[in-house]
């Protein structure tokens, strides 16, 4: 889905959320209680409520329900059981699954960064103008629905699409290249659902590094290559790890893409869940399947958190 | 600097093509006169026929879309606005706790929600008798759930940048709490309102994971129709549908970055 920018709230990132200095600013101000004063915590609860009512207790009842035996039919055992993650865990179609979703997520990651980090930097060392289109052109690939996108790369991809002509028109393929419906076309397609968003977090980051430091080291000789490897990419670390979870994640959970363009054939987790529940009803399967891939992203962010944290201290913008 | 090209312009140039690429191909084929069924770029010829032929399902879908989308942008806002000043403005311990709890939904995959929300309203159906899957009412609430986050975000981002003497100024001349905050504190906060409400209509019409499990049938939003016919049953006129769409909502961003601003809810602020 077009889920683009929303992972930018995600991992926390700058804009959002409070700074710790506002916050302190404000409390000392408001130093003694007056009894009058709006009591703002009120105002807190009813989202907490709500959000607990949406998050908490159908996640609950859904781990519960991957704890019973499934029987197929939309019918679970009555008996607590391992028995749906003993089988995750043990058929190899299931482990392969595992195994796709995370290379697929990886591999995004590697071809996001490499792709995405020259971008960010051309555009924040362009002039404002023509950056600002096209970051606005960029926003608005962003924003619109992943749907679109993919039946526009489905067209361009296609054996009969502008890439294979372009290529056989070419000579370079002798014979039209089977660039969807297989983990190619899920890879192209999960770099175009990432890459926007990639872009304008480290194009907010680079454009924070001051020219100057830049300036300095080519006076002193650096190559535009060392320049890039020893000013940028130190400088703009937090934002390119921040930038790589986020599209780990959204990789990992990418379903639209993964069905468009591995027509079916390329069974990440997502896909799988969905096949379980809605076309063979197979719930407590679907219900394990979708918590062993809650657990897996959630610890992926917590070892990168606790990696970069250990890591990170001077690399922190 | 020296005048050669850099190869990160050039990077970046692959990039905009590839990103705009699938659009161009879109916008193109949608207007073309050939049969639609072996799209051709560039196009053949000009005609606006397909847009004639859409079928009424697709605005049937668009409706849905259409009132799922402001019904979620709504009570993100409302919610997401009390959420934003509990957390920016009250004393209570434990604040990041609270933002770590507020994001959380962002962090589950979309998959997963769709069926822990499919699952959720069997239970409630067989507990209460409330069928939620049948109406919007069902496909609303989950919608709510994986916005609201971008909503408590963008509005708090503003209210803390705001500057309290404002509302101190009103309250000492006497205004009251609700007319401080109708006159001081909305107005003031209004483009992270604005902003976190278009983000939580985007996420909502944009969204096929979650939608596919709770809107199936006549139910069926946009993007899950044209998901479903790119699967099944592939129509010519469904490019004149995604035609429209790229230009409505580029015209709407387009919009709203020049009134309200976008910055709120993109990543690290732009300026």
């Amino acid at each position: 889905m077009n889920s683009a920018v929303q992972h930018a709230a995600a991992a926390g990132l700058p804009a959002s959320g409070s700074s710790p200095a506002g916050r302190a600013a404000g409390a000392g101000r408001r130093g003694r209680r007056d009894p009058r004063a709006v009591r703002w915590g009120w105002f807190l609860w009813p989202t907490v409520a709500v959000s607990f009512v949406l998050l908490v207790l159908p996640q609950l009842g859904f781990v519960w329900m991957s704890l019973h035996a499934d029987l197929g039919l939309g019918q679970t055992g009555d008996v607590v059981t391992l028995a749906n993650y003993r089988e995750i865990l043990s058929d190899p179609f299931y482990l392969r699954s595992i195994w796709i979703t995370l290379y697929l997520s990886v591999a995004t990651v590697v071809v996001v960064v490499l792709v995405g980090l020259p971008t960010a930097y051309a555009l924040a060392r362009m002039s404002p103008l023509p950056a600002s289109i096209l970051l606005g052109l960029i926003l608005t690939t962003s924003l619109i629905t992943v749907v679109i996108k993919l039946l526009g790369l489905n067209i361009i991809l296609g054996s009969s699409g502008m890439v294979n002509a372009a290529l056989l028109g070419l000579g370079i393929a002798s014979a039209p290249l089977q660039l969807v419906n297989n983990e190619a076309g899920v890879l192209i397609g999960l770099v175009q659902y990432t890459l926007p968003l990639f872009v304008m977090l480290l194009f907010s980051v680079i454009q924070t590094i001051p020219r100057s430091l830049e300036e300095a080291a080519e006076i002193h000789g650096a190559t535009r290559l060392s320049i890039f490897l020893r000013v940028i990419l130190p400088l703009a670390k937090a934002g390119i790890l921040a930038g790589s979870l986020i599209t780990l994640n959204m990789s990992m959970g990418a379903f639209t893409s993964a069905i468009l363009l591995g027509g079916g054939r390329v069974h990440t987790m997502p896909v799988l869940i969905q096949q379980k529940i809605v076309q063979s009803s197979e719930y407590g399967i679907g219900a394990a399947l979708s918590t062993v891939l809650l657990v897996f992203v959630f610890l992926l962010n917590l070892a990168v958190g606790a990696w970069a944290g250990r890591s990170g201290g001077r690399a922190r913008r | 600097m020296t005048g050669r090209i850099r190869w990160s312009s050039v990077v970046a140039a692959a990039t905009i093509l590839f990103l705009l690429g699938p659009f161009v191909v879109i916008l193109g084929a949608s207007f073309d006169t050939g049969d639609n069924y072996h799209v051709q770029f560039p196009p053949r010829g000009f005609t606006l026929a397909w847009f004639g032929q859409i079928s009424p399902k697709y605005v049937q879908a668009a409706w849905t879309s259409l009132v799922v989308g402001l019904a979620v942008a709504v009570l993100a806002g409302v919610i997401g606005t009390a959420a934003a000043l509990g957390i920016v403005r009250s004393r209570i311990g434990g604040k990041e706790a609270f933002q770590a709890f507020f994001r959380l939904p962002v962090q589950i995959p979309l998959v997963v929600t769709g069926a822990v929300f499919l699952q959720f309203y069997y239970y409630v159906s067989a507990l209460t008798g409330l069928d939620l899957l049948r109406g919007l009412a069902g496909l609303i609430l989950a919608h709510l759930f994986i916005a609201l986050p971008y909503c408590v975000g963008s509005v708090s981002s503003v209210l803390v940048r705001m500057n309290p003497s404002l509302e101190e100024a009103a309250q000492s001349l006497g205004a009251t709490h609700w007319s401080t905050f109708r006159r001081v504190t909305l107005p003031a906060i209004r483009p992270g309102v604005a902003a976190g409400m278009f983000y939580a209509f985007i996420v909502s019409f944009g969204d096929v994971p979650v939608a596919i499990f709770l809107a199936a049938g006549d139910a069926a939003t946009l993007p899950v129709r044209i998901f479903q016919d790119m699967q099944f049953d592939f129509q010519p006129s469904m490019l004149a549908v995604s035609s429209l769409i790229v230009i409505v909502s580029a015209a709407l961003i387009l919009a709203v970055q020049r009134f309200a601003g976008l910055d709120m809810v993109l990543p690290g602020g732009r300026r």
